[in-house]
């Protein structure tokens, strides 16, 4: 059992009952909320929940212990185990993927997307972007990729104070696995990757907001279908295909009131767009540089109508592509 | 749309195996895309799109599956 102070977040997946998952959290051997998700009578599970929060975990696999339902195990059981494996050890907190919040008061916000290790086009978009004042400049990622200039592109993102947001390359530069051919990272700029959030919640105009690059977010370890934006995640990313499937668009619609996010921005489609669905707005930011033009998008609210103003531009110098 | 099927007769329910899946997760996307389903809610019978965004009347809904298995059965017949 970790012996820290902070709330320690667990995902049990569970075998031979209705719900797919049950979540924890627990505090100093204490647990604080408790969730049955993925299925199951919702009714019990919630009283379950009531009836144990705020118990000592020690205390709680007796009252838990010999309910069958079916199967040879039940929701009690497998709750049971849980507890089991969190005071083992052999459940470790969940881990899913990290999300930072932009707490600052934003209207107009610009994006910068796939760099893929660009820094010379990066220089040239901050330098034009700059005059539209916005309020924020958030990059979706990737930020690194088959490029020289990775390094510099950091430098650049941190020292011009951009929110940038991990992209796939990025994730694979932290993990360690980019393809053996592309340059290497030094220590710091991976430290500084690895801290990169890799979901961006923020607040536009009043509408709540997510940014995130793609499809790599589902792969992470411990990646819950009902984590917060995980229906987000898996309708961009699964259903729509990064709304390049307008067949099932009909279906998106009926999920949306679900989402928690008005707005939703990812990076991975490869070009820009803008849709209105179910009152949603949903953007793809596209990439930076396409090899012949750079591009920015200047997103706001004005009025609570979500605009966003691409533009694109000739680049002041000779950018070299990433490999 | 899961109700529908729920509560359909004893004796339709003896006939079937009742499947549903999640649209909020990864495995009932996937099955929605199989399916080639566009719309919400789905009911597919032997993996054949049904009813899309529409509820069923539950005699319709039990002729077809009582449709489905005769003609099952009266195969099963012809091949023995």
């Amino acid at each position: 059992m970790p012996g820290n102070q902070k709330i320690q977040r667990y995902i049990y997946k569970t075998s031979g009952v209705c719900p797919a998952e049950i979540h924890l959290r627990v505090h100093e051997e204490i647990l604080e909320d408790l969730c049955f998700v993925g299925g199951g009578c919702p009714g019990n599970s919630i009283l379950v929940s009531r009836l144990l929060k705020g118990r000592c975990l020690p205390e709680i696999p007796e009252l838990l212990r010999g309910i069958d339902c079916r199967q040879g195990t039940s929701c009690p059981d497998q709750l049971e185990q849980a507890l089991t494996g969190i005071q083992n050890g052999t459940l470790q907190p969940a881990d899913t993927f990290r999300t930072d919040v932009d707490t600052r008061k934003l209207d107009r916000v610009c994006l910068i997307g796939d760099l893929a290790g660009n820094s010379l086009a990066l220089v040239d978009l901050l330098e034009s972007a700059a005059g539209t004042a916005p309020d924020a400049f958030y990059c979706l990622g990737n930020l690194t990729g088959n490029s020289p200039q990775n390094e510099e592109v950091i430098r650049i993102l941190k020292k011009k104070g951009v929110q940038a947001i991990q992209g796939e390359a990025d994730w694979q530069y932290v993990q360690g696995t980019t393809p053996a051919d592309w340059p290497k990272m030094s220590w710091k700029t991976r430290d500084y990757l690895t801290r990169v959030p890799q979901l961006l919640r923020f607040d536009l105009a009043g509408k709540k907001a997510i940014a995130f690059y793609g499809k790599y977010l589902q792969d992470l370890e411990g990646y819950s279908d009902y984590d917060p934006y995980s229906l987000e995640l898996n309708m961009i990313c699964g259903l729509s295909n990064f709304m390049q499937d307008e067949s099932v668009f009909p279906a998106l619609e009926a999920m949306t009131p679900q989402f928690d996010a008005d707005l939703i921005l990812f990076g991975q489609a490869g070009k820009w767009g803008h849709w209105h669905i179910g009152g949603k707005d949903i953007v793809a930011v596209g990439p930076a540089w396409d090899g012949h033009r750079l591009y920015f998008c200047l997103l706001n609210a004005d009025g609570g109508t979500v605009q966003l103003k691409t533009t694109r531009l000739k680049p002041k110098r000779e950018i070299c592509p990433a490999k | 749309m899961a109700e529908s099927v729920k509560v359909l007769p004893e004796d339709i329910q003896q006939l079937i195996d009742v499947y549903e899946w999640d649209m909020r997760t990864r495995e009932g996307v996937q099955r929605f895309r199989e399916l080639k389903a566009k719309s919400l809610p789905t009911v597919a019978l032997d993996g054949d799109l049904m009813y899309e965004s529409q509820i069923p009347m539950q005699e319709e809904l039990a002729e077809e599956i009582r449709l489905r298995y005769h003609q099952k059965n009266m195969d099963g017949n012809h091949a023995s």
